[in-house]
Order: C-alpha cells, then structure tokens, then sequence
C-alpha cells in the first residue's frame, strides 16, 4: 500500500479537512423540500461536477418529541459536516429552527446563513432570497483551495447494505485491511450499524483499547437489543432480511460477523452515541441504526469526510454531502449493475486478487475519490438524507 | 355537480395523477427523474427497508392507499430488488385491486441508466386519458383546527350540496394529519394549519388552505394562501368545489409539501 500517496483538501476553521467543498441548501421543514431542490435545480441541477450547490429532503415539519434532541444534533452536526463550505439553513421561523443554527454556528466558524419563509414574506420571495445569498457566497466558496492534508484529517466512514454471503469474505475484510491502514496512519475510522454486530459484539469488545471502551461496546447492543425487545419484537426473526438470505445468508450472527470485518483488526478507540463526533484519531463504533440513509446521515452529522460502501446486492445511494465509494462484494453483480459500483472485490472469491490486494486498490480509491475523483453515487446525483428516530410517529 | 375524471377501479377522481411509487429510500431518487420525465407525482420517504413489526404491514397498507386513491390514473412502483418491503410483492398487492399497475427493479434493471429508461418506457405505456365523468358529491378532508363555528357552517353547507366530510386534527402539523385523510380517499382537503405552520399540501391531493387571522406567521404569508379564515362557508365551498373542477390551489400550484409515512416504531 503506497505511503507515497497524497491527501488534499480543505482546511476548516475547527481542525477538520474537507474532501468537497459544497455549499449545502439545507430546509428545516418539510414543505420548503420542493423549494429548496428547484433552486439547487436552478443552479446546475445534479452536474455535481461542476456545481457546488447541494441539498436534501426530509419529512420533518418542526415537531418536537422525544426525538428531538436527536434531530437537532443531526441538523446541527450535518450543516457543517467538513466537506460543506457554507451552508443556507432555509426555515419557518421558529425558535426551535434556530436552536438548530446556533447549534451549528457553535460548531464551526463558517458562513451559515438562516432564511425564512416568515421574514421573506412567501415562498416565492423565499426562493428569490435563496438564490441571492448563493450568489452572494459562492465567490467565497470558489476561492478556497485545496492544499497538502495530513493523513489524521481523514474521518471514513464504513457502511454496508443488501449484504450477501461474499460480503464477510470479499469486501468487508478488504475494507478492513483499508481501514486498519488509515488508522494506523494517524486517521479515523467509523464502524456503526448495531444490528450488524448483533452476535459479534464480545469479539469488538475483546479489541477496545480499555475496560471502559469495552463494557460501552457490549452495552450498546443490549440497550439496542432491549429497545427493539420493548416493541414485542424479536430482532432475531426480522434480520437478516429477504434480501440478505436471498443473497445466501443463513443468521443474524453470520451476517455480523461478516460485517464487523470492515473495521479490521485495530483496536477500538470509542463508541459514540448516534451523530456524535470523535474527538481524537482512532477506529470508532457509531450506534446507528442498520438502515443504510439514516446511518449515512448519522456519519455525515459526525464529521465523516468519505464513506465505503460495501453491498452484495447492489445498491445506488449516496449522500449530500460524503462521497460514499461502493464496493461489490461479487464480480456478477459488479458486472451486471455497472453504474451503481465504484470497485470490485469480487475478484477475491473468484481467485485472482488475495484480500490485501483489494485492500489496496480500496484505499488508493479512497485517496483518489478524497482528493477530487468523483463516485459513482455523485454522479448519479444521489443525495439521500434521512432522520433517524427512535419514538413512534403516530402519538 | 363536479366534472372529475373515472380512474378505473380507483373510482371517480378530481385528478388523474400517475402516482410513481418508490418502495423502498433507495429508490426514491430514480422515483423523482421518472416522474419529472413523464409529468407524475411521486415523493420521498425513507421507508421499505430496515422497518420492522407493525411498520412492515402499515407502511405496505399505506402504500396501497395511495396507489389506490381515486385522483391516481395509474401507478408504477419502483424497487431495488433486496428490500424488506418487495416491489414485485406490493406491485401484486396493488394490481389486484387497481388497474393500470407495472413495476421496475433497478437490481434487474442493468443498473440505473437501465432502470430509467425502462421506467421512463412503462410510465408512459400506463399514461391512458382517463374519461372525464360528472361526481355527484365530494369527499372532502379537513386538517387543523377550525373555529367550532366555522366548521359547523362549513358542514351544513357541504352535506346540503351532498358532499361527505372527514376530518383530521390529531397533530399540529399538516402533513401528519394528512395520512389519514389520504386513507379516507378525500377528493379535496380544507387545511387550517396550526398558527405556527405555514400553508402546505400534497402531490396526490389538492389542498386548500386557510390563513388564521390571529397567527402573525399567517399575516405575513397571506399571499400564499387561499382564503382567509373570516371566509363564509358558501364562499368556501364554492372554492372547494373549483379546485375539484381544476381551479389549482395555491400548494398545488407551487407544489408545497409532500407525503408523509406514518411510523409506528423505530427502524432497525
């Protein structure tokens, strides 16, 4: 693996480096969705080549539950996720959307700007509000430069969905090998989804760096465990899925310890809790759901700058704001959906690449997509965003 | 009488909206380029996946009520392929009621140049005029929380011209309140938004919507709204029944607000 490689990106104002440098629309309630994408449409639509402009949708509309707390941090924490050079909070004017800019503002020093419909006046004046600030900061944005980046200014992030039985031999251990390699480097690196390390917990716990760190790797999935138990519900009858057991699957244990092998063999330096961020270098556990966008948002809420994506099945999604390089865990998948994939390691069950080699090839592939190669998720235009909740909905 | 549209077993609508239904997060993005390419409605949601418990069989049954709204003409359904909630199966669910119902998975779809254009292809090959047709009467939803007197007048005048009434008002927020009147298979919804919620609607229904006099929020977006709240019942009604005739509302016409899923507990 090339020592010799280089990281450029941007350097932010509280320590962290972006790998993109977009200027993120970003609405607070869910009837400005619209709005806010006809002006990031207005604006160059999805050439995210190009463009710097991005945004996202939601289907919260201000209510404040239980969940609360939760959605403010993931808000707050994603308006200035490092890749994001300036970002529009587009609101109502309510006291509880600008909890969440000063939140943000708290965060990072950066130009964040808060329109809302009630000071514009209506949606239309609201749109024309819009467009003026991006006018008046994407100049800045476009000044920025990249310059040489240290190694510790990568926070990856690693995913996994639709896995099938390659997953825990292919993709998943060369992830691994990748991410042992940026940790070992002075980097971070995120491991999350606590359904998918039901079952392998007391082997991530055996790797923490202390007791401490132990105990709240082990605790994690028992809270999780419970609180999927409290809903009458017995996750071991709801995972793995269809789809997962159609892709050669047999149990939830099997599929954990398939998945745990994307954080390799370095030891844990934490966990944190749902879009929290870490605060020195390390390899982490994120307590995130398993579902793939809420997982994403989690990470982009906590500084993560690249995400790999390993998927058996295939998968298209991306974020607005973290590049998220896909991994085919097959070589017959890989072949057969060719816009959805970044990078094959299917060639390890096929036999003619070990797992170190396309360890390698990941983690050149991280550093390209780090210093500006666009994925095949930013080309598609894949932007999605979603809120994870643990309360109900409906009372 | 209204002039509607007879969207097959659907039943008589004041729309004919092609619905593209997305089954799952991971397909609402290509939901959104096919709509867009063919003039349909479609949403965003981030369900279909990951969902467990009472939620796989709820947001299934939701789904269902859309595609099954009698303003739908038709509807495509979109999957990935792996998801917990099956495009093939919902597809199923759906055509066994409604006409008019295809499906694309972007997993058997070469990939998602392939999958546009097949979806492109099939949503178009739905798009069938739907007759116009007369409707004896209305079902009409109400969201929010009108004055008592208000919507005692507003109840007369509708059942005196035959029209039926549902109404909705268990959040302060419209677009919770509209699931259940999606359900009700409302033709048309009167919205009085909460004082502190801007006017909003949806894709698949129009809304009208009713600025409250003493919301400060309300004032300053006047122009975005229908009427006012010290509008008479008959005015009211007459303009219900424009919109069920064509007459756009303002949300429809600006296209504010979307679908949201009820969730009954937390994802996995």
């Amino acid at each position: 693996m090339s020592d010799n490689a280089t990281l450029t990106g941007y350097s932010r104002s509280n320590g962290r480096w972006g790998f993109r440098n977009y200027l993120l629309l970003l609405p607070l309630h869910n009837a400005l969705n619209q709005l806010v994408d006809q002006v990031r449409t207005d604006f160059g639509g999805d050439k995210s080549a190009g463009t710097s402009i991005t945004a996202v949708a939601h289907d919260w509309s201000g209510e404040i539950d239980q969940d609360w707390e939760r959605i403010h941090r993931t808000f707050s924490g994603f308006a200035v996720n490092p890749n994001v050079g300036a970002t529009i909070f587009v609101g109502i004017g309510s006291e509880s959307e600008n909890a969440i800019v000063k939140n943000a503002q708290s965060r990072r020093e950066m130009p964040i700007s808060f329109l809302t419909l009630k000071e514009a006046g209506g949606f239309d004046q609201l749109t024309a509000a819009i467009s003026q600030e991006i006018h008046r900061l994407l100049p800045g944005i476009e000044r920025e430069e990249r310059t040489h980046a240290p190694w510790s200014a990568m926070v990856l992030g690693l995913e996994c969905g639709g896995s099938d039985a390659y997953s825990g031999i292919t993709a998943n251990p060369a992830l691994g090998v990748a991410s042992d390699k940026f940790v070992e480097l002075g980097g971070t690196s995120i491991l999350a989804e606590t359904m998918e390390i039901l079952g392998a917990e007391h082997l991530l716990a055996a790797r923490a760096k202390s007791p401490e760190v132990g105990k709240a790797i082990i605790d994690v999935v028992a809270r999780y465990e419970k609180s999927i138990t409290y809903e009458g519900i017995d996750i071991r009858g709801a995972q793995p899925s269809r789809g997962n057991i159609e892709g050669g699957l047999t149990t939830l244990e099997e599929k954990s310890l398939g998945a745990a092998k994307k954080a390799g063999n370095a030891p844990f330096t934490g966990v944190l809790d749902y879009a929290f961020v870490p605060h020195e270098p390390g390899l982490y556990f994120m307590d995130t759901p398993g579902h793939d966008i809420e997982q994403l948002t989690g990470f982009a809420a906590a500084d993560v700058n690249v995400t790999v994506f390993t998927t058996g099945r295939g998968t298209p999604t991306g974020s607005a704001v973290i590049p998220t390089i896909k991994v085919a865990t097959n070589t017959e998948m890989a072949i057969a959906l060719p816009d959805l994939i970044d990078l094959n390691a299917g060639t390890i069950a096929d036999g003619t690449e070990t797992v170190h080699e396309v360890g390698a090839r990941i983690f050149a592939e991280i550093v390209d997509v780090a210093n500006g190669k666009l994925t095949a998720a930013e080309l598609g235009g894949h932007r999605e965003f979603n809120l994870s909740r643990l309360y109900s909905s409906t009372q | 009488m209204i002039t509607g549209y007879f969207n097959g077993s659907r039943g008589l609508g004041v729309r004919h909206h092609q619905l593209i239904l997305p089954s799952v997060v991971c397909s609402t993005h290509l939901s959104k380029k096919v709509a867009i390419a063919v003039d349909a409605i479609t949403f965003s949601h981030q369900h279909g996946c990951a969902i467990i418990g009472p939620d796989v069989a709820g947001v299934n049954d939701f789904f269902i009520a859309l595609a099954g709204h009698p303003n739908v003409q038709s509807t495509l359904v979109l999957g990935l392929g792996c998801e917990t909630l099956q495009g093939n199966e919902l597809t199923d669910a759906i055509a066994n009621k409604y006409s008019e119902t295809e499906y694309v998975i972007i997993q058997e779809s070469a990939g998602m140049a392939g999958a546009l254009e097949s979806s492109i292809l099939r949503a178009r090959s739905l798009q069938k005029p739907s007759p116009r047709t007369e409707l004896d009467s209305l079902t009409i939803g109400i969201e929010g929380s009108p004055a008592p007197a208000e919507m005692t007048a507003l109840i007369k005048s509708a059942t005196a011209h035959g029209h039926q009434i549902v109404s909705s008002h268990e959040f302060k927020e419209p677009s919770r309140n509209f699931a259940e009147l999606i359900r009700a298979k409302c033709h048309v919804i009167v919205s009085f938004p909460d004082g502190n919620q801007p006017p909003t609607g949806l894709p698949l229904i129009p809304v009208i919507t009713v600025a409250n006099a003493n919301s400060p929020l309300h004032q300053a977006l006047i122009g975005d709204f229908d009427c006012s709240s010290d509008i008479s019942a008959d005015a009211l009604l007459a303009k219900i029944e424009s919109v069920a005739n064509g007459e756009m509302s303002k949300s429809e016409g600006k296209k504010v607000g979307d679908i949201v899923v009820p969730r009954m507990v937390r994802s996995v």
